[in-house]
């Protein structure tokens, strides 16, 4: 098998990087038809208007784009049993079409199980575009511990 | 009344979203897009995992959340029941919590109620709703839960 990251290989403080994610507009239409259909997320024109001022992601699609970075940088690589959740997710600023992705995840909290063979970790995933902090999400997968 | 503004929410009103139904292949499209593992993705490897069979990303559960709250809205503007509330967007959520698996052909049924209402002295020309948004399976357990948060404009004074 595959030499896995597990709970021991995550101390507080370890900083991953993770990414790069290019936002199209294309993408951008077609997860907001799907799930998020204001016109912000789905009309250029309409999006100017609004507070954003342009358009934009959806937060929910900035989440499960830094999901696939988070995935393709660290979980795929680990002995994951699943995610427990998301104790915080900041959207601070407008994602765009044409945004260059990354993302930097440093480990912030590592509990072990008193009575199971894994341990929750959680993750404070910065993400950013090409020039500033974007978003916050912080995930907490269930990681086995070194056999 | 009709609630357009935020003066215009109150705290406790509960709105059911309705039903979604995940199929299969929407989990799978879903996860190879944006959480591909080998539970959410491949039906052999997911046998042989932990959860037994596939499972939806926490984040597309999430995702139909949203998808329910906008057609709701919509409904609610058509029918002239309520809105159109001047809102959408977002600053972020907190307490995601993914707490049983959920599986091709499960049915969950969302709602989101409002809890909190907070000014905001930095934008006057909003306020801030919280919310405690639920998604439960056919037997009526706890599935998905998350508090989330929405600007929407003041009334205006004149």
């Amino acid at each position: 098998m595959k030499d896995l990251l597990h709970f021991e290989d995550f101390p507080v403080g370890r900083v991953f990087q993770c990414g790069p994610y290019t936002v199209t507009k294309e993408e951008i239409f077609e997860f907001a038809a799907e799930f998020d259909p204001q016109p912000h997320h789905l009309d250029a024109e309409a999006a100017k208007k609004s507070m954003l001022g342009g358009l934009s992601a959806s937060g929910w699609h900035v989440c499960a784009m830094t999901m696939r970075m988070f995935a393709d940088g660290i979980i795929l690589k680990t002995a994951n049993r699943g995610g427990a959740g998301a104790r915080e997710g900041r959207w601070m600023k407008p994602v765009r079409p044409g945004d260059v992705l990354r993302l930097e995840a440093e480990v912030v909290d590592a509990k072990p199980s008193q009575s199971k063979p894994f341990g929750f970790v959680t993750f404070d995933c910065r993400v950013f575009n090409q020039s500033e902090q974007v978003a916050l999400v912080s995930m907490t997968p269930v990681v086995a511990r070194r056999p | 009344m009709i609630p357009q503004y935020w003066e215009d929410v109150e705290i406790g009103t509960r709105r059911e979203l309705g039903t979604y139904t995940f199929t299969q292949d929407e989990i799978v499209a879903f996860a190879r897009k944006y959480d591909p593992q080998p539970f959410h993705i491949d039906p052999e490897a997911a046998k042989q995992s932990m959860f037994g069979g596939i499972i939806a990303s926490g984040w597309h559960t999430a995702a139909i959340w949203m998808k329910l709250a906008i057609e709701g809205r919509k409904k609610d503007a058509a029918s002239g029941k309520a809105g159109p509330l001047r809102s959408g967007v977002s600053p972020g959520f907190e307490d995601m919590k993914w707490l049983k698996p959920v599986r091709p052909g499960m049915t969950l049924s969302y709602c989101s109620q409002v809890t909190g209402k907070t000014e905001l002295r930095s934008r006057p020309a909003l306020g801030l709703i919280k919310s405690l948004n639920e998604a439960r399976d056919e037997n009526g357990e706890l599935v998905m839960s998350f508090v989330g948060k929405g600007f929407v404009q003041r009334r205006p004074k004149d």
